[in-house]
């Protein structure tokens, strides 16, 4: 547990930060707002959910707690009942669109 | 500490056993403990591999790589259980034998998925058989021949014998143009304790030896297709930002890691000096690791894919698309 932010952590996965500098929720945060920023094309947005989950919330209303990025994209598959392919043209011109 | 695991892989027939009876000759290797399949209820693998290795546990079923998940656990913590009550002697790495028919993607999820296990075993290498007298056929009706080449750290061609020196030589191409950066021996030529093939590749003591036998920075994509796969570098020439990287490269594993046999690559991330090395075969991923140092002059990032089925150029612009995204954002936050 990080003794500074109180955090447990998720589960071990190879894209963790590299550097043990950062607090974990700063990096823990950027990730989330990267995440955000490729999942707004397919109308969903991600909480962080007491620094250990994250909250998928749809354009529905839907929602699904997901541990890890793993099971975040398996969710999110769930949530708009195709996979997020980061191939996928649409989400390739957003991205260009917005940076 | 954690214990390297080397997997010894290669379809039905190519000699892994043999390999094996050869390897565990040598005294030097009694600190290895051997996990094998028992194909069916015959158990011929076993009858050959006892009288060189007392030490051997059988994973009891024969099927292939659904079953080899749970039971290689339940192996792999006996073994372990096993040594702290002293009833087999003390080991420094274990070795498993797939059966010919196994993908070995499926034992790099488990040893770096299971809370178990993690962190108590780590792959070292997987080292690849190649039957050279039925390689084409093999290629042509079985998939898990592909999965096999491409996963593996190290590749050994067997039966050299019994081929005529240009079908060799046609061969020894293709292997190297479908799995680049894999040194290719031929089986005959190794000897007992070989440390090419007992070594622990990148989670080794010198990780940058391992990434200079890559050669990631002389390989070039492939035009034309081998067969069914194909090989494709990406290169950025900016530091990466490693979150926008990690999410890019977990959703496209996730999405279409069926079709990415393997990936290798050298990465300049922001902040780091050294570069990070990382590794994967299909939907799993070894955990990175740093270099103190670049293994030559070039400092951009490199990754190279074996891609089967999937479209290169779309991978490609999928790529510089999400880190351009990344870089600007990034640099935009510090300014």
């Amino acid at each position: 547990m990080c003794g500074l932010c109180g955090l447990l952590g998720e589960d071990v996965h190879w894209s963790d930060p590299l550097g043990a500098e950062l607090p974990r929720r700063r990096e823990r945060l950027r990730r989330i707002a990267a995440i955000n920023k490729v999942v707004a094309p397919f109308r969903l947005k991600v909480e962080d959910f007491q620094g250990v989950s994250y909250l998928l919330l749809g354009a529905t209303g839907k929602q699904e707690l997901a541990t890890g990025l793993e099971q975040l994209w398996q969710k999110a598959e769930l949530l708009i009942g195709r996979p997020l392919d980061p191939l996928d043209s649409r989400l390739l011109e957003h991205l260009q669109r917005s940076s | 500490m954690s214990i390297a695991l080397n997997v010894i892989t290669g379809f039905l027939g190519s000699g892994k056993t043999t390999l094996l009876k050869r390897l565990l000759a040598d005294e030097a290797m009694g600190d290895t403990a051997l996990l094998i399949n028992e194909f069916g209820d015959v158990g011929i693998d076993h009858l050959l591999v006892e009288e060189v290795a007392p030490d051997t546990v059988l994973l009891p079923s024969g099927c292939v790589c659904c079953s080899i998940r749970g039971e290689l656990k339940d192996a792999l913590l006996s073994l372990l259980e096993r040594r702290g009550r002293g009833e087999i002697p003390a080991f420094k790495r274990v070795i498993l034998e797939t059966t010919g028919l196994a993908d070995p993607a499926p034992i790099l999820a488990t040893l770096s998925n299971d809370p178990q296990l993690r962190g108590r075993f780590h792959v070292g290498l997987i080292v690849t058989l190649v039957d050279a007298c039925h390689a084409a056929l093999q290629e042509r009706l079985h998939p898990e021949w592909l999965a096999q080449v491409a996963a593996a750290d190290r590749l050994l061609l067997s039966k050299t014998d019994l081929v005529d020196e240009p079908t060799l030589t046609d061969l020894r191409e293709h292997l190297q143009a479908l799995n680049f950066s894999a040194p290719l021996l031929d089986s005959a030529q190794v000897y007992s304790g070989d440390q090419v093939l007992l070594g622990e590749g990148v989670r080794s003591a010198e990780p940058a030896e391992e990434v200079t036998r890559w050669q990631l920075h002389r390989v070039q994509s492939t035009p034309a297709r081998h067969g069914n796969a194909q090989v494709c570098c990406l290169t950025f020439d900016r530091p990466l930002d490693w979150v926008g990287f990690g999410v890019w490269l977990s959703m496209l594993l996730r999405c279409h890691g069926e079709r990415i046999l393997r990936v290798k690559g050298l990465l300049n991330v922001t902040a780091n000096q050294g570069p990070i090395v990382i590794h994967g075969v299909q939907h799993c991923l070894h955990a990175p690791v740093h270099l103190s140092a670049w293994p030559g002059e070039e400092r951009n990032s490199r990754l190279v894919f074996i891609l089967r089925g999937l479209d290169p150029a779309l991978l490609r612009h999928s790529f510089e698309v999400f880190s351009s995204s990344f870089a600007l954002s990034l640099s935009e936050s510090a300014a």
